[in-house]
């Protein structure tokens, strides 16, 4: 067990090594601020408390976050196979499993820093500005409190983690930088969009409205507003709930992250086997 | 598996897109110094990533004398140094090798000494020459003491001096119980280090064997004649031997055309 997390731990440090030069990645943490910052500034978030800027940030935070986590995480283990150093790293013992759970776990921590860093910070600005006092640490229902913020930060970085490690897959899948992009792209799309059209098509399918809170919880964009809606605006407003069951919600996000990993692990295991049996298949055809 | 040997490849063959880059190959591991040549397109790489590892072959299978040890999984058994060095450009050479040493428990700054690299450990790996890159990838291909090292045409590129350098660096790890197998088109360079000699030619394996015994076998004087007696393609064996460098590295492209005996690029990359 030691054994494994220190191989973990290598790769950790050698990813992040890899990510705090890249100057690219502070590019995005600024812009992500710049776009907050105008949100709460044209929305008056910044002004009236924390559950109007979460209602004024969801909708951007829904297309920003998996932007961002792609763009994180579509080289994450691409550049190490089409370098050729990950056959190079193969020759050590450590496992695949270790290798992208090292990568991942390096790349979740540039997430935390480019997308949770930002989000602290206009949530800090609307504690500091905002009209009503935000100062109370709600223990019950109805009143703004900077806990709601803090759940919103917290399932944005669920929401992130999610798309983080379905781009790690798609990096695994990808054999160049430009089929990555392609793929990442493709994620993105299906991710933001086509959840929620497969609900409205399975709504005009003759799908019962009952179920729509099951099915929202299955997409990562329809379990993270749910669990926003759930947990920080319905809070305010809505105490009941109902928007999304929690636990379901919670899980679909775990599963895509969990999904991601078998996928990178599974793909750059069994690639070069898939390859073999494709040449053998070529090779018997050629004989006939 | 013979007693002696490290490594043993039977019957491998790999082809790509239905084309036989490697046929049939057959052969034994043994410690010393193994050098690999053959004209361009012959298999040398797809065999050496075969040997490491980083290739799988379409039917055959490589046998190490380590398997089914008690501690297999948990030390590096194997080093491979590719043709192309893939180390990340925004590394220094130390912290380069300090990711693969700390995964083996080994000393990164007395492999880089061991290269002759201990005052370059700060550069990164993108202001090397690509000498020194070379370098940097023999050391880290031996780190771990492997009992088999594998390096895909580690003088591929390099002026006379760095060739030098770096085949001693590559020989300097071979010992009674450790194999160092070299690809190279440096037939002056292979003829004074190897112990063992094989010719690829065509994805086959021409000839293969201790280098004094198939010296003598051919009656010829050195490695350059025995290739030149062993290829099948005598006139392309004859253009290929005697101008410069060597095949599919950026960085050799054009480079040492002159300078020393060797095997021609015929531009055919070995894949």
């Amino acid at each position: 067990m030691s054994r494994l997390l220190a191989d973990i731990g290598t790769v950790f440090r050698r990813e992040l090594v890899t990510v705090r030069r890249t100057p690219g990645y502070v590019v995005l943490a600024v812009g992500l601020l710049i776009v907050l910052g105008g949100l709460a500034a044209v929305g008056g978030g910044g002004g009236t408390g924390f559950v109007p800027a979460v209602v004024d940030f969801l909708l951007p935070t829904e297309i920003l976050v998996p932007l961002l986590a792609i763009v994180l995480g579509y080289r994450a283990l691409l550049t190490d196979t089409t370098s050729g150093e990950f056959a190079v790293i193969r020759t050590y013992p450590v496992s695949t499993v270790d290798y992208v759970l090292g990568v991942l776990l390096a790349r979740i921590a540039a997430l935390v820093a480019i997308v949770g860093v930002p989000f602290a910070l206009v949530g800090l600005y609307v504690w500091l500005t905002a009209a009503p006092d935000t100062g109370i640490f709600a223990t019950h229902s109805g009143v703004d409190s900077p806990l709601l913020f803090v759940r919103f930060l917290a399932f944005v970085l669920l929401f992130g983690t999610a798309y983080l490690s379905l781009s790690a897959a798609v990096s695994a899948l990808a054999s160049s930088r430009r089929s990555a992009i392609a793929l990442g792209l493709l994620a993105l799309l299906v991710g933001v969009l086509g959840g929620d059209l497969a609900i409205l098509r399975s709504l005009s399918g003759g799908a019962s409205p009952s179920e729509i809170s099951g099915l929202l919880a299955l997409t990562p964009n329809g379990a993270f507003r749910g669990l926003v809606f759930e947990h920080v605006i319905g809070v305010a407003f809505a105490p009941d709930g109902g928007f999304v069951q929690t636990g379901r919600a919670v899980g679909s996000l775990v599963s895509w992250i969990l999904a991601g990993i078998v996928v990178a692990v599974t793909t750059l295991t069994y690639a070069a086997g898939v390859d073999v049996v494709v040449e053998r298949t070529q090779e018997r055809l050629g004989e006939y | 598996m013979s007693e002696r040997a490290l490594a043993e490849a039977v019957d491998l063959t790999r082809t790509y897109g239905g084309i036989r880059v490697l046929e049939e190959v057959s052969l034994s591991i043994t410690p010393g110094i193994t050098t690999v040549v053959g004209p361009n397109g012959s298999g040398k790489s797809t065999l050496l990533g075969v040997l490491a590892g980083a290739v799988e072959p379409t039917t055959g299978a490589v046998r190490y004398a380590h398997e089914g040890n008690a501690d297999d999984g948990n030390d590096k058994r194997i080093g491979y140094l590719p043709q192309r060095v893939p180390f990340r450009d925004e590394f220094t050479a130390r912290e380069t090798l300090g990711f693969y040493a700390a995964l083996v428990g080994d000393d990164p700054n007395a492999a880089l000494a061991d290269v002759g690299l201990a005052d370059a450990g700060d550069k990164r790996v993108s202001t090397l020459s690509g000498g020194m890159r070379r370098l940097l990838g023999i050391a880290q291909a031996t780190l771990g003491d492997p009992a088999v090292a594998v390096l895909d045409e580690p003088t591929s590129g390099l002026d006379p001096e760095m060739r030098e350098r770096a085949f001693r660096a590559a020989a300097g790890r071979a010992s009674d119980d450790t194999a160092v197998v070299v690809s190279s088109h440096d037939l002056d360079l292979v003829d004074t280090y190897a112990d063992d000699v094989i010719v690829l030619d065509r994805g086959r394996v021409a000839v293969a064997g201790s280098r004094d015994r198939l010296i003598d076998d051919y009656g010829v004087d050195d490695v350059k004649g025995l290739y030149r007696a062993v290829v099948s393609d005598r006139a392309s064996a004859e253009s290929d031997i005697d101008t410069g460098d060597t095949d599919g590295d950026e960085g050799s492209k054009g480079a040492d055309e002159t300078t020393s005996e060797s095997v021609h690029v015929t531009g055919v990359s070995d894949r």
